[in-house]
């Protein structure tokens, strides 16, 4: 009995939407070893909303998305410092980083709490199931549709093309920095427009799927599809694959268990990548023990 | 002994770098001619490899310049390469042969292009250069040492440089690797090509360079081979270190006799 279920459509496409955007951003933040990073600026920007929000009077409006940007990129610039300057670890400078910009967060929100209707919770856990009812309505009363999906879009054609115009650069300061650096090409800059796409798509997806959620979309799909591929279009191709893959698979598990989508979506994440582990190794064992060339796979 | 030349090639003068407060290289001021195979030798945390990179830009000196071409390094950008060491990259990432080597092209494609079939042929034959042309499709996770360091330098030949900066290309390359490799840097040096190389064989360092620069945080010296090479300078480069060295190689002179080369 298959029908068309027009919120399922939206909530499905959305999700996917959103999951692409964060991986292929992901692929590139495992490449350059920085995932956690993206762990630090979903929590980082917190300040930025609560101020954007404070200075728009609305949680839509630009100066949130603004505020999240430029609170991104100061986490960013805040953990190369503790890292090259004062010789931080990295693990370290992102762990003093991300608790205390969030901590910071926080206490804006008790400060304003009489002007700001926001609380952690609403940034640390989002609910794709509202989307629906969530509609963007014109001034003059016509409604376009969930103001999600529209989010998401836009989210998705704005990374879509970073990734597209700056491949070549993404590919070459992830692989040898100081290489691109001799020639010329801009390696700070790049670095920075990839943090602050990771700021504005945390934020943009906040709503839906909430600041933890969010990391696990940036980081599940590009490690899993990494598991199985060595070249990097098709290891961009298999992330996106992957991605839709659990927000179908994810709505209808959480429809069937009847619990929360975004959450069903990263444990279906989070199984695919451990059967692709498992597979991936018996894989490993097996080619090392019927191929010539086994010093390849000693490293 | 240092000498310096006419209408150098590349100038550095008075060149003091610190990391933290410390510095780790100390008032360095040479010259150095064009189309000239340049070694620069010092034991290890002689500073060598930051001499490199401040020349490259990629440290910042705390004193001194360096001229390229007689022009700041921003304008001759698109006339240097670099051979970074080895180990500087995670060999993991998700790259073929091809796609390192086309790098080397991207300085001059500029923002936002993408390489074209001018690019590919240009990868291919600088591969080709280094004997690696079967390799082009495999995964450099599939590499050995000596196969990425090849890569490395394809990579650099895909640039099309005048001047081309190596750090220790050698390192972890076996002999018929390390032979080949300078008979190329020799012919690109025929051309009218400049390559400096950070190497630690004296050995090999004597056959092949015909200018050396020597170095222990202060420059020892930076001359013609037949100028700069003498125990004295030896010394005081290396240090007590090279007293079982220069005992080695005396031997070895002797008996005519190379256990590496034979």
């Amino acid at each position: 009995m298959m029908t068309f279920d027009q919120n399922a459509f939206l909530i499905i496409s959305t999700a996917s939407m959103i999951a692409i955007s964060c991986g292929l951003l992901g692929v590139f933040m495992m490449l350059r070893k920085m995932s956690m990073t993206g762990d630090a600026i979903s929590h980082a920007v917190l300040p930025g909303i609560v101020i954007g929000y404070f200075i728009s009077g609305s949680q839509r409006g630009v100066e949130v998305i603004i505020g999240a940007g430029l609170l991104g990129i100061l986490a960013t610039l805040i953990i190369d410092f503790l890292r090259k300057k004062a010789k931080v670890q990295l693990d370290a400078s992102i762990g003093i980083t991300f608790t205390l910009l969030f901590a910071i967060g926080i206490i804006l929100i008790n400060l304003l709490a009489y002007k700001v209707d926001l609380d952690q919770e609403c940034v640390l856990y989002g609910e794709i199931a509202y989307l629906p009812i969530d509609l963007w309505i014109t001034n003059s009363g016509f409604s376009m549709g969930p103001r999600i999906t529209w989010l998401a879009l836009l989210n998705l054609l704005l990374v879509g093309s970073f990734i597209f115009l700056l491949f070549k650069e993404l590919k070459l300061t992830s692989f040898d920095e100081g290489f691109g650096m001799v020639m010329g090409i801009p390696a700070g800059a790049i670095n920075l427009a990839l943090m602050s796409m990771v700021s504005y798509t945390t934020v943009s997806s906040f709503d839906a799927v909430g600041a933890i959620l969010v990391v696990a979309l940036l980081v599940v799909p590009p490690a899993t599809a990494f598991l199985w591929t060595k070249d990097i279009k098709s290891l961009i191709k298999l992330t996106i694959g992957i991605g839709i893959g659990i927000s179908v698979l994810g709505y209808y598990l959480a429809f069937w268990a009847d619990s929360s989508i975004a959450g069903m979506m990263v444990t279906v994440g989070g199984a695919v990548f451990l059967i692709s582990a498992v597979l991936t190794s018996k894989k490993f064992k097996f080619r090392l023990g019927t191929q010539s060339n086994q010093e390849a796979f000693n490293s | 002994m240092i000498k310096q030349v006419e209408n150098p090639l590349l100038e550095i003068h008075d060149l003091t770098v610190s990391y933290d407060q410390s510095p780790v290289l100390w008032n360095i001021d040479f010259s150095l001619p064009e189309g000239k195979l340049i070694g620069i030798l010092g034991p290890n945390g002689a500073g060598k490899s930051t001499l490199i990179k401040a020349i490259m830009g990629l440290v910042e000196p705390t004193g001194g310049y360096v001229k390229i071409f007689n022009k700041d390094l921003d304008q001759v950008r698109n006339r240097i390469s670099y051979v970074p060491q080895r180990e500087s990259v995670d060999w993991n990432f998700p790259a073929s042969v091809l796609d390192v080597v086309m790098m080397g092209t991207y300085g001059r494609l500029g923002l936002f292009k993408r390489p074209g079939k001018k690019e590919k042929d240009l990868a291919f034959s600088s591969l080709e250069k280094v004997g690696m042309t079967a390799f082009a499709k495999r995964q450099i996770s599939e590499l050995s040492g000596g196969q990425q360091q090849r890569v490395f330098i394809a990579r650099a030949l895909a640039q099309e440089a005048d001047l081309y900066l190596m750090d220790e290309p050698f390192a972890g390359v076996d002999m018929a690797t390390e032979t080949a490799i300078f008979q190329l840097l020799q012919e690109m040096t025929k051309e009218g090509k400049t390559v400096i190389v950070v190497h630690h064989d004296i050995h090999s360092a004597m056959t092949y360079f015909e200018w050396i620069i020597m170095l222990n945080l202060h420059l020892v010296a930076s001359g013609p081979k037949s100028d700069v090479v003498n125990e004295d300078l030896l010394r005081k480069t290396y240090g007590g270190k090279l007293n079982l060295l220069t005992k080695v190689t005396e031997i070895i002179r002797q008996q005519e006799f190379n256990p590496l080369k034979n």
